[in-house]
């Protein structure tokens, strides 16, 4: 017996060491950081594999992007693409990038990354942030049809609030309390909704911006304020899970919440019958409650040391994903992304990616400012989350976030390549 | 043959340590020093220069104020925990040496939570006082949501996750002691706590001496329960030393200064460590 239990397992282990052997092609890895795909493009790889006759593996981590590169780049074994997010597209490709200048996809974007002329950072897809609502919940209650551009002040935004309210539905938000989403996404809304967002940062660094008599500042947070006050777990606000306020949001529990259109994955889970959709922000300013902020997310990037043919694989596989049906197809209704291409006119899957389009499409969105420094999310997320179980005001907030900006060292070089950046 | 020749005796040895000595090279001594090195430069993990900058990492992370407070964290973390999980250890190993009914069944009841891996003890602690306590009794305070709770609940889990550990190594101080010795005790007049006392914990030191350097290292040094139970929330209360390291590396993407930090969590760990084993040793008794 156990000499057939060793037999098989020496057998088991030649398989094991023979099969990367045997498949031919170049090989053509591929690290994805964003799990939501993941299963789509495992399955994607193996039929991309088998079609071209290269070897497309898929790697995914969920350990910080930063962190798995280095591990990656320190083992001297990168990935022949790479997604990752905008920001490090800015640390990482010009040392490790390849000059994707001469693509023909680069037409065909507003979004790609460029840095000091080169192109380096390919879009995967085009994401926004704003507020999601259920349609349906809100109709229910109301009797007549909800039209989002209705809301945009935050008058009227109250007012429908207080209505949702009257007919019963006690407490119709939701905040997510993650640092991510409150300094990741909703506080950055304050520095990106600006004619100068650059010329904001550069005073936030200097310590002579005055957040707490910041119109933009004061105009979100007075918004917040009403998403906090409303919110369904008001008292235990830093405690609740995001899957249950999304699974609320999703049954029509609750009416409103901030996020972006990846949480389509999470609220696709519970119930997908009603309807949906994100809104920009409702805010006094007449500019800025029509947008939504937002632009490319995950990019992609070519490694500069593979082989020539990996490298050639690699822009084979881009240039498939924009111009290809099949890797049309594959973005949008396999991933459910909305793609940042303009040749790709495929009808978006998603419902919160359908709003995005059309946002994307009416040239409504404001471009993402990726030039935050590393801990702006966790630093200021911190104190935001003491805002919002109230342990700090509003005034101690705008100083804690002047007091982060003033320590901070400015992010290298970001003011000429906030120029540069094709985000705007 | 000459056996105090020193080519017979390096030869005796690589026969013996030769291969552990070349792997405990290859993965603690070389990475220490390359550590070590890059305490001296500006790498962020990634760029493929990596410039010389002197002592300025250092100066930042002694600057580093969040750095100081993660660490006094750890310290209150560590005196508490430390002191919980011995005392109660030591108590169930008492427990079951005592030949009561199914005491092997007891101890492998209480050593089962050190089987699961840290990541999945936090995420199971996290519904517990998240959902289920606040379900069963209501009006539970959700500790997780306040930054003195979330400290007690990091506490409560790892006690949870190392009593039972400390308790086999207790349970074999106790199981060390000879009998002959108890019973020469009570026949001079010592009850059976008396015998207990003077006796058997004398002899046992050993086993505090390494349970007592187990449970502190591992406490100073906690990663996976902090980011898997808290993540250092509420509000970043809750981010112990290890953590605030790996956060200034990778995170943040200040490699050297992070770096820096992990060194001086070296050393002061080592001090408390070695301080701790070296007064434990001294006052040893052996029967």
């Amino acid at each position: 017996m156990k000499k057939l239990i060793s037999v098989a397992l020496a057998a088991a282990m030649t398989a094991a060491m023979a099969a990367p052997a045997m498949a031919d092609g170049v090989d053509l890895t591929f690290f994805n950081s964003k799990m939501e795909i993941d299963d789509a493009l495992k399955e994607e790889a193996a039929a991309y594999s088998e079609e071209f006759g290269v070897n497309m593996t898929d790697d995914y981590s969920s350990d910080t992007i930063a962190a798995h590169m280095a591990t990656v780049y320190a083992s001297g074994n990168p990935y022949v693409l790479s997604m990752v997010d905008a920001k490090d597209i800015y640390s990482m490709a010009p040392d490790h990038g390849l000059d994707l200048s001469g693509e023909d996809w680069v037409d065909k974007t507003t979004q790609a990354i460029s840095i000091d002329g080169k192109v380096y950072g390919f879009p995967l897809c085009v994401e926004a942030r704003g507020l999601i609502y259920n349609k349906t919940a809100i109709e229910d209650i109301t009797g007549e049809e909800f039209k989002p551009e209705d809301y945009a002040t935050r008058e009227a935004f109250q007012g429908l609030i207080d209505k949702l309210k009257e007919g019963g539905m006690e407490t119709p938000t939701g905040v997510m309390n993650e640092d991510w989403s409150l300094a990741g996404h909703y506080l950055p809304e304050v520095y990106e909704t600006r004619d100068d967002v650059q010329g904001f940062v550069d005073q936030l660094y200097a310590g002579t911006a005055d957040l707490a008599n910041d119109e933009r500042f004061n105009d979100l947070m007075d918004t917040f304020d009403i998403l906090k006050e409303n919110n369904y777990a008001k008292d235990e606000a830093l405690t609740a899970a995001r899957e249950d306020t999304e699974m609320m949001l999703a049954e029509g529990d609750i009416a409103f919440m901030f996020g972006g259109n990846w949480d389509w994955a999470v609220m696709n889970e519970y119930d997908p019958e009603g309807e949906y959709g994100m809104m920009p922000v409702p805010q006094e300013n007449d500019t800025y409650n029509k947008m939504m902020v937002g632009g490319g997310s995950k990019y992609i990037f070519i490694d500069n040391t593979v082989s020539e043919e990996q490298q050639q694989a690699g822009k084979d596989f881009l240039n498939w994903l924009v111009n290809d049906e099949e890797g049309q197809d594959f973005l949008v209704n396999k991933c459910a992304l909305v793609p940042a291409f303009t040749n790709n006119t495929l009808e978006v899957a998603d419902p919160l990616g359908q709003s995005v389009k059309a946002y994307a499409d009416a040239n409504a969105l404001v471009g993402n400012y990726n030039y935050l420094p590393d801990d702006h999310y966790s630093k200021c997320g911190a104190f935001f989350q003491k805002y919002l179980a109230d342990e700090i005001d509003r005034a101690e907030l705008a100083a804690d976030v002047e007091n982060y900006w003033k320590n901070t060292t400015p992010v290298t070089s970001s003011a000429e390549a906030a120029t540069e950046g094709a985000t705007e | 043959m000459n056996r105090n020749k020193m080519s017979y005796k390096t030869g005796q040895f690589l026969q013996f340590a030769g291969i552990s000595t070349l792997l405990f090279c290859g993965v603690v001594i070389i990475p220490f020093i390359y550590g070590l090195y890059l305490t001296f430069t500006d790498w962020d993990g990634v760029s493929v220069k990596k410039a010389l900058v002197g002592g300025s990492n250092y100066a930042a992370a002694l600057k580093d104020m969040d750095f100081w407070a993660s660490l006094g964290r750890t310290l209150i973390y560590s005196a508490i925990a430390v002191i919980l999980i011995n005392v109660i250890a030591f108590l169930l190993a008492y427990a079951v040496t005592r030949g009561m009914k199914g005491q092997n069944f007891f101890r492998a009841g209480f050593f089962v939570p050190n089987l699961i891996g840290g990541i999945v003890l936090g995420y199971i602690w996290q519904f517990v006082f998240n959902r289920a306590l606040p379900k069963l009794f209501t009006g539970f305070p959700k500790l997780l949501g306040d930054p003195k709770g979330a400290m007690a609940a990091l506490i409560i889990v790892s006690v949870w996750q190392y009593a039972g550990y400390m308790m086999l190594i207790y349970v074999a101080g106790f199981m060390s002691v000879s009998k002959s010795l108890m019973e020469a005790a009570q026949i001079d007049g010592c009850t059976q706590s008396q015998s207990t006392w003077y006796v058997v914990v004398p002899l046992m030191r050993s086993s505090f001496v390494q349970c007592l350097f187990l449970s502190i290292t591992r406490c100073f040094m906690v990663y996976d329960v902090n980011l898997s139970l808290t993540g250092g929330d509420p509000y970043g209360s809750s981010v112990l030393a290890a953590m605030h390291v790996y956060n200034q590396a990778f995170t943040y993407r200040n490699f050297g200064v992070g770096q820096a930090q992990a060194l001086i969590l070296f050393v002061i760990c080592a001090i408390v460590g070695v301080t701790q084993v070296y007064v434990g040793k001294k006052g040893e008794v052996s029967a």
